[in-house]
């Protein structure tokens, strides 16, 4: 990785509060983005992630606080400038594949004389050209997927928005759709990726953003995150461990965080070879497997984002 | 206050400078896709052009031999259907593309319209506009068709009764359109929308004139003929098409000024309070 950049923002997000009714969805949100690269969004489920995205293509307003993309408030004109990829499929079972991004082309303005060039370089590119004529009801999950990719980009879009775009791709299809995106266009547009795949973003993003409850808890490059860990992970299959026990784990010297998501346990640690008799010893029966690791970016998010236990206790003077 | 300036392995990003894209541009390509998907929709295609043929042959011929009423003109009900028949393919046309928004919002491909630097208003209209002119090609399919069962009258002259033919089957598809783009995008579920379209537009097709003349109706039913917009179309496409006369007829004038009217009204009434598209295009 090169030095950082100093480049324009991209996006600017500051003090952003947004309701859906009753329900606060985004909460003092704040994030700058500059550079080009591939940025994550990561966090649960009704974090806040899709919210932020569909404000940015200016089809929600922020309650309070502001949002500049490229410099100026979100807006449809400025759609032209961003590429999208939805969670869900976005595409006609009625039209073939080469009509899908020819359809997105004339929406986007292109000139119509580089649509068809530019659709044919992007099948290429993302290994559909052979499939040009097919309807795109045929196509199999994974090239619905590159086929969606290849659309996002057929305006050459500074910004392009990712929304879960893996989800429900088999591991071979995501390795061909990250490859077939990132050997092209790493370096060449902002790319914010809203995730849930830890793993993922940890292979693929430069930087990244955890959000838990509407706002930012942490942020920065991958390795960034993973060095305020201890060296060590482990992954407790822990049939309903009790306060007292999680109490008394983080109690033990050498332990960092521990944190609970449904019946798995993490825990940080100096040194697994110590800690793994001792968790035996605590509770033989109700342990079920221990699986120790590398602190990844997983253990960070759960740091950050994951169902805590315990709060930290206070620091006493 | 969050900061990330991203290491990339690449240039800078440059911001792109583009024109922006016309909405005309916008419509082009959306009917483009509407006409294919019509194409492509056998059943819909065939039904839409057979159905009211084969009320043309059977019911026409089964009425004028069989009953044979003597306020039709010169007893043809075949001829007299041709109207209702065109009338009612506009009915049906616009029916099925104001569908198409609830395939469009199944299929995601509503998302793609949404994010694309068009609003909502120029989506919604051009989803409208594409199914004025399928709507227009279907009804011209149906007169043309329809043509040597019927005498043809063209008391305007030959012409001129086309070209009053073409702007009534166009102000009608147009009318029809945005009525039903209207429910369309205000009705969550594409079974109520054809509940509601059928509960609306039948009754108004058979007191209309299209399938029976409405002259000695009782005078409720008479007045309701009066109020229905589908009885302006059914009398201009008469006027044109094969009346010998104006007389006993609303006339052009009118039904154009209804027509453009309601029209006008509906469209208005959809531009100006669009409803709120959201992103997972609920």
């Amino acid at each position: 990785m090169g030095a950082a950049l100093t480049a324009m923002s991209i996006i600017d997000a500051r003090g952003i509060t947004h309701t859906y009714g009753e329900r606060r969805a985004l909460d003092d949100f704040s994030l700058s983005i500059a550079g080009s690269g591939v940025f994550g969004l990561l966090g649960p489920n009704g974090s806040g992630k899709s919210t932020f995205i569909t404000m940015l293509a200016a089809m929600e307003t922020p309650s309070q606080g502001t949002l500049e993309v490229f410099g100026e408030a979100p807006s449809a004109r400025l759609r032209g400038r961003i590429g999208t990829v939805f969670q869900e499929n976005a595409l006609d079972p009625l039209m073939s594949v080469r009509e899908s991004l020819h359809l997105a082309a004339r929406l986007f303005g292109v000139n119509s004389r580089e649509i068809a060039g530019r659709t044919m370089e992007l099948l290429e590119a993302f290994g559909l050209g052979e499939r040009a004529k097919d309807p795109t009801s045929t196509l199999s999950g994974g090239m619905r997927r590159r086929l969606e990719m290849a659309r996002a980009l057929i305006h050459d879009p500074a910004l392009l928005l990712l929304d879960e775009p893996t989800t429900g791709v088999d591991p071979d299809e995501r390795k061909a759709l990250w490859e077939a995106l990132l050997s092209r266009e790493r370096g060449e547009r902002t790319i914010l990726l809203a995730t849930n795949d830890l793993a993922e973003a940890d292979t693929v993003c430069d930087a990244v953003a955890f959000i838990r409850d509407g706002h930012v808890v942490a942020e920065g490059t991958p390795d960034e995150l993973k060095r305020g860990l201890r060296h060590e992970a482990l992954r407790v299959t822990w049939d309903g461990p009790t306060d007292e026990q999680l109490a008394m784990v983080e109690s033990w010297a050498g332990a960092g965080e521990v944190t609970q998501d449904g019946d798995v346990v993490h825990i940080t640690v100096d040194d697994a070879s110590v800690f793994v008799p001792r968790l035996f010893n605590l509770a033989p029966r109700a342990i079920r497997a221990v699986s120790i690791e590398t602190s990844s970016l997983e253990d960070a998010y759960f740091q950050h984002v994951g169902r805590r236990r315990r709060e930290p206790r206070e620091a006493t003077a | 206050m969050s900061a990330i300036e991203m290491r990339t392995r690449g240039a800078q990003a440059q911001v792109r400078s583009e024109a922006a894209p016309t909405a005309i541009s916008a419509w082009i390509a959306m009917f483009g896709r509407d006409i294919k998907g019509v194409i492509r929709s056998r059943s819909q295609l065939y039904s839409s052009i057979f159905t009211p043929l084969l009320i043309l042959v059977f019911l026409g011929n089964g009425v004028s031999q069989g009953l044979s009423p003597a306020k039709l003109s010169a007893g043809n009900f075949t001829a007299y259907l041709v109207a209702g028949t065109v009338v009612m393919t506009s009915v049906f046309s616009s029916t099925f593309s104001s569908a198409s928004y609830y395939r469009d919002r199944d299929t995601g491909v509503l998302r793609m319209f949404l994010s694309s630097p068009h609003s909502p208003r120029v989506i919604l209209l051009g989803k409208s506009l594409a199914g004025v002119v399928i709507g227009v090609i279907q009804a011209l399919v149906v007169l043309v068709v329809a043509s040597p069962f019927v005498e043809f009258q063209w008391q305007y002259g030959i012409v001129q009764g086309i070209l009053v033919a073409l702007a009534a089957v166009l102000l009608l598809n147009i009318m029809l359109s945005g009525i039903a783009q209207v429910f369309a995008s205000r009705i969550k579920t594409m079974q109520g929308f054809h509940l509601v379209m059928n509960l609306a537009l039948f009754p108004l097709l058979f007191f209309s004139g299209a399938f029976f003349p409405v002259d000695n109706l009782p005078t409720w039913l008479e007045v309701l003929a009066r109020i229905n917009p589908l009885s302006y179309g059914v009398d201009a496409l008469e006027m044109a098409a094969y009346a010998k006369s104006s007389d006993g007829f609303f006339g052009l004038p009118i039904d154009f000024a209804v027509m453009a009217g309601i029209a006008i009204v509906v469209y208005g009434l959809g531009m100006m309070k669009v409803p709120r598209l959201t992103w997972s295009g609920d």
